[in-house]
């Protein structure tokens, strides 16, 4: 075997216990990364083979050509076609069979009154297809619905909402529909659903009469099954040429593709993205951590590297031993944590169903990227990390075998000079470019920059700042834990440039959680300050909206309530899309004149009661931006075509109507399927809150059962939404604090082997194990408390810019939720007093005569 | 007789303005081939800057240093390092073993790190010599510190180098074992021609030597022959008193 392997491996197995800590991180940043890859490749994997299945009969796909692009639905929004296309399609030659497929967004209410499924999943209703190759559900029980007011739902739907055949029960779409249960049905052979989605299907006739705009006459899609001996792409060939304009044929394999990629790039992107991030700030502190392992490891083999420099060898050598040691270091602990990746997929799948987000279920799923990105990475991390080390190792001076010791030094003379002049202009220029993009402008860009800049410049200055910080910090110390408390104070500050790098890696963690938490505090107060601006009523009746996995609330609602002797005024708050001037945008669909009298729009210019059918209210910040003014005619594009629309009003944006706003008399003949996703209800005066809540619940129970809630308890829901993304994002943190943690703990433990003799001399002298101990905790509590200090400053001011930036309208609120930094600064101490707790008994344990003689 | 190291003019300085040391002033000596030479002098004398800087563990901050015929100054660190691997042989005083290589990975450690295969014949006599045959699978951390001692002269003497350099090889062990490692250095002389230059300042130690070389403040002040324990410590005698105290390092 050759010297170099030898000695790498020989102390690779020497040092086993010293490397614990950075074989951890490693493994805990790798399977983050893999668990992360799993889950998004399981998924797409799961989604691709739900659409192949909901397709697998379906040859040919004929639908409206021009999709208007909709935030809540993947794929957008398209007209539907005229039903007489279906007949003309059945008779072309090689269609073996043409069925009308009619599909909304159709919220199913339980037994129990409540909706059946809820956030994230989406709630379907349709037509019941008659012909089982184009229908991808089969009858599990009853017969398909025949009559008006009978429907067949999935067996999950049936399960999750007590629902028999024979219940009768409302499904919201959004009007409220009776309907009797007269079928349950499997997706495909025997999935209980179309992934966690719900689906009611009901004749055709009802769900033209509740799904489609015009009530009869229209259908969705058309989905055609070849004659044997057929091809698909030679159907659609022969569909083609009979279609009208606007109209488009596709295969039934395009169009799996098509939902597929509809859901990966978006969805899937956007939630592997977010969780890649996480998996790149752990990775991230893991760095600081491997790298300060191996800084230390190295200082105290100093004088074995200088021996085999002595006895001849080469830099490359000794290099190459180091760097060989951290290359397979790195590729244990990631294949480890290629191991544990699967495992974390799995709890990141618990972690999302725990807060109601259900995801579709199937086998895991791993390609070969998904094995060997997390490897490489890994090994590259542990492998960069060492790189300097290691060059310091090779750079060893034959000489430093025949010195007495030597550690690890701190920065001095010239190198410190350079540090700091370094961070110092990292600093400055960081600085003015974070509040520069914050406030002028606002240009996310350049505070990001600016955001990353301050981060290093943070961590450069760290060694130069850590020994008079942690100085500061411990200054109650001596007072307070006497001599053992001063020894703590000056072993974290005697060595700056390791407390600074096991500090910065706790330093990262906080500062990113502190972001975070005051970002999430600032989008909250956003909230309150828009529902108290804008929202002049006092109760809200709301229900979650097609996107959101619901059907929103019926359009027919707002007309009943407001015709209560209780209610003064209430204005249905609709949703629509459509391409104003060439860019897709929500139009809020409203009646002007009720909506005057609930929300507080500001001042107006020119008027809203004027809005008529061609009418357009647009916010004063939008207008300015696009160079209206009241007057200015505006095309239109809506699914069925553009309208030219003049600006009659200008109003305060930023509140509970977005930027755009027409009227409902407008919307009617573009609308798809129409749906309000809030009503606001002012009552008349001298009616208690109460009265008024219990008379608006009564009319709205026969609505499908919507949320009806006070002003504030509609702020606080708006707001709970961002409470659980933060409780996620902690989750999702707390891999990066603990492997920083592990960072403090490892570091410690090293000091401790370094100091061997010294502990060793300190209790010769008298100190007792309790004291040698405390001495050991305090010094990991300074250390921690340097980390969060540092992580709690940097990350407010980078949650205040962040926050700033953010808000392009300036309209957003900012807050800085001091209870709970206060618990996150806590929460570091704690957690610092734990990760010395091992160091600090294994510092107990030393023999003292043994660890006097220690060379 | 042949030089198989020697020194010219060999200046050393430490530091810089007020706090500048010479560690060496002008010295000049030749190790003869084939010889056991010891560097003697009091603490501060510059005896281990001398062998450091011969054995191209250190440079020179003036005159010149060659091994055989090769001028040390001349070359590169990469040169050093090899010079160090295939030509010469190192005894230190304390650490001398890789703590986590077995007795016999590190007798061969200087062959290895050349990639050289070890002449097994030579190896097999070589650990005959230094009675270690038995312990050959041990680590370093189970043998005493005479043992331990002799491990590194037979690394040292592993490659035939041309000039073994033993920095206070006997300084951590009491006599008899410090005897031990004296009479395996005077043997490599004796039987294997081997040339050793070492460091010393136990008198006893010394008389293992053929040549004692005493050095005072940095230069050459006296040269013994054949010397015996009584006259080195005689001679050692002589400098007290007049050690200065700048010299201290």
């Amino acid at each position: 075997m050759n010297a170099s392997v030898r000695i790498g491996a020989r102390s690779l197995l020497a040092h086993r216990r010293r490397l614990v800590g950075t074989v951890l991180s490693i493994v805990l940043g790798v399977a983050f990364l893999t668990g992360t890859m799993v889950l998004g490749d399981t998924l797409r994997a799961n989604f691709d083979t739900l659409f192949a299945d909901a397709n697998a009969g379906t040859d040919a796909v004929v639908r409206s050509a021009d999709a208007l692009a909709d935030p809540a639905v993947p794929g957008g929004v398209r007209a539907p076609l005229d039903a007489a296309i279906v007949d003309r399609l059945r008779a072309v030659p090689g269609v073996a069979a043409a069925e009308g497929a009619v599909q909304g967004a159709g919220q199913l209410i339980g037994a129990d009154g409540k909706p059946v499924g809820g956030q994230g999943p989406p709630t379907w209703a349709g037509n019941w297809i008659a012909d089982p190759t184009l229908n991808p559900y089969r009858l599990a029980e009853g017969r398909a619905p025949a009559a008006p007011g009978e429907a067949v739902i999935n067996r999950g739907a049936a399960k999750a909402g007590k629902l028999h055949v024979g219940d009768t029960t409302v499904v919201r779409t959004p009007d409220p529909v009776r309907i009797t249960v007269v079928g349950i049905a499997t997706f495909g052979a025997d999935a209980d659903g179309m992934g966690p989605s719900t689906f009611t299907a009901l004749t055709l006739a009802d769900a033209q009469a509740h799904l489609t705009p015009n009530g009869s006459g229209q259908v969705s899609t058309v989905r055609l099954r070849a004659a044997d001996g057929l091809g698909q792409r030679q159907l659609v060939e022969r569909v083609r040429p009979l279609l009208p304009a606007g109209v488009e044929a596709l295969t039934g394999a395009d169009a799996t593709a098509q939902s597929t990629a509809d859901v990966s790039g978006r969805f899937l992107g956007l939630f592997t993205t977010l969780l890649l991030v996480f998996a790149g700030i752990a990775l991230l502190v893991a760095t600081f951590t491997i790298h300060n392992t191996f800084a230390i490891v190295t200082a105290q083999r100093t004088r074995e590297n200088a021996l085999l420099r002595a006895l001849g060898a080469s830099r490359r050598q000794v290099l190459g031993t180091t760097l060989g040691e951290a290359l397979t270091l790195g590729l244990l602990a990631s294949a480890l944590g290629l191991l544990g990746g699967f495992g974390v997929a799995a709890g990141l799948k618990a972690l999302f169903a725990a807060i109601g987000f259900t995801l579709p279920t199937g086998g895991t799923v791993v390609k070969p990227a998904t094995v060997l990105l997390p490897l490489l990475v890994g090994t590259l991390v542990a492998a960069g990390s060492a790189l300097a080390p290691a060059l310091r190792a090779a750079r060893t001076a034959p000489l430093a075998a025949l010195r007495e010791t030597a550690v690890d030094e701190a920065a001095t003379g010239r190198s410190a000079l350079v540090r700091t002049g370094v961070g110092v202009l990292m600093v400055l220029g960081g600085l003015p470019a974070l509040i520069l993009g914050a406030t002028r402008g606002p240009s996310l860009a350049l505070t990001v920059g600016g955001a990353l800049a301050l981060l290093l410049g943070t961590v450069v200055l760290g060694p130069v700042a850590a020994a008079s910080a942690v100085r500061l910090l411990g200054a109650p110390l001596p007072r307070l834990r006497g001599v053992t408390g001063a020894l703590a104070r000056r072993n974290a500050a005697r060595n700056p440039k390791r407390t600074a790098a096991t500090a910065s890696a706790l330093m990262v963690g906080v500062a990113v959680v502190t972001l975070f938490t005051v970002f999430g505090a600032s989008v909250r107060a956003t909230l309150d300050d828009t529902v108290a601006r804008s929202f002049a009523g006092d109760l809200a009746v709301s229900a979650p909206a097609a996107g959101a996995g619901g059907s929103g609330v019926s359009p027919k609602l707002a007309p009943a309530l407001a015709a209560l002797p209780e209610v003064r005024a209430a204005a249905g708050l609709g949703r629509g899309v459509a391409q104003v001037d060439g860019h897709g945008k929500q139009l809020d669909v409203a009646d002007p004149e009720q909506l005057a009298q609930v929300t507080d729009l500001g001042r107006i210019d020119g008027s809203l009661a004027e809005l008529g059918a061609d009418g357009l209210a647009v916010s004063r910040t939008e207008a300015a931006a696009r160079g209206w003014r009241v007057g200015s005619v505006v095309p239109v594009r809506f699914t069925d075509g553009t309208v030219t629309f003049t600006v009659r009003a200008l109003y305060r944006g930023g509140g509970v109507t977005g930027d755009y706003l027409i009227s409902r008399q407008a919307w009617q003949p573009h609308r798809v399927q129409d749906s309000d996703t809030l009503v606001a209800v002012a009552l008349k005066p001298g009616v208690s809150l109460d009265a008024g809540k219990a008379a608006i619940a009564e009319v709205a129970d026969g609505y499908g059962n919507p949320q009806v809630q006070t002003r504030d308890e509609y702020a606080e829901s708006a707001a709970s939404g961002v409470d659980m993304m933060l409780s996620v994002v902690y989750a999702l943190l707390a891999l990066a604090v603990l492997i920083a943690l592990l960072g403090i703990a490892n570091t410690l433990t090293l000091a401790v082997h370094e100091r061997l003799r010294e502990l060793g001399l300190l209790r010769a002298v008298g100190q007792t194990r309790a004291q040698l101990r405390a001495m050991v905790r305090w010094e990991s509590v300074l250390v921690a408390a340097f980390g969060t200090a540092g992580g709690l400053a940097l990350g407010a001011l980078l949650g205040w810019a962040l926050t700033r930036a953010a808000d392009s309208a300036g309209t957003g609120s900012f807050a800085l939720p001091v209870g709970r930094l206060a618990v996150v600064a806590l929460v570091g101490l704690v957690a610092g007093a734990l990760a010395g707790l091992r160091p600090a008994a294994r510092a107990a344990r030393l023999d003292i005569l043994q660890a006097v003689a220690a060379v | 007789m042949s030089a198989a190291a020697r020194v010219e003019d060999a200046v050393k300085e430490y530091g810089a303005g007020e706090t500048r040391v010479r560690a060496l002033d002008g010295v000049s000596v030749e190790f003869a081939a084939a010889r056991f030479t010891a560097v003697m002098g009091p603490s501060g004398s510059g005896k281990s800057t001398l062998m450091h800087c011969a054995a191209g563990l250190d440079t020179l901050s003036g005159g010149r240093a060659w091994l055989g015929d090769t001028e040390l100054s001349t070359l590169g660190d990469r040169e050093l390092t090899l010079l160090r691997r295939e030509r010469i042989g190192f005894v230190f005083q304390a650490f001398n073993l890789v703590p986590t290589l077995t007795v016999r990975e590190n007798i061969t450690l200087p062959l290895d790190l050349g990639g050289a295969a070890p002449d097994p014949d030579w190896l097999d006599a070589l650990i005959d010599v230094v009675g270690l045959a038995d312990r050959l699978h041990h680590r370093p951390s189970q043998l005493s510190g005479g043992q331990q001692q002799r491990v590194a002269v037979a690394r040292a003497l592993a490659g035939r180098p041309q000039v073994v350099f033993a920095d206070e090889p006997t300084g951590n062990l009491d006599s008899r074992s410090g005897g031990e490692v004296l009479g395996l250095l005077r043997s490599a002389v004796d039987t294997m021609r081997q040339s050793v230059v070492m460091v010393t300042h136990d008198p006893a130690a010394a008389a293992y030597a053929d040549t004692v070389l005493f050095l005072a403040d940095g230069r050459l002040v006296d040269t013994m022959q054949r010397p015996t324990a009584e006259r080195v410590l005689d001679r050692m005698k002589a400098f007290d008193g007049r050690r200065s105290p700048a010299a201290a390092r």
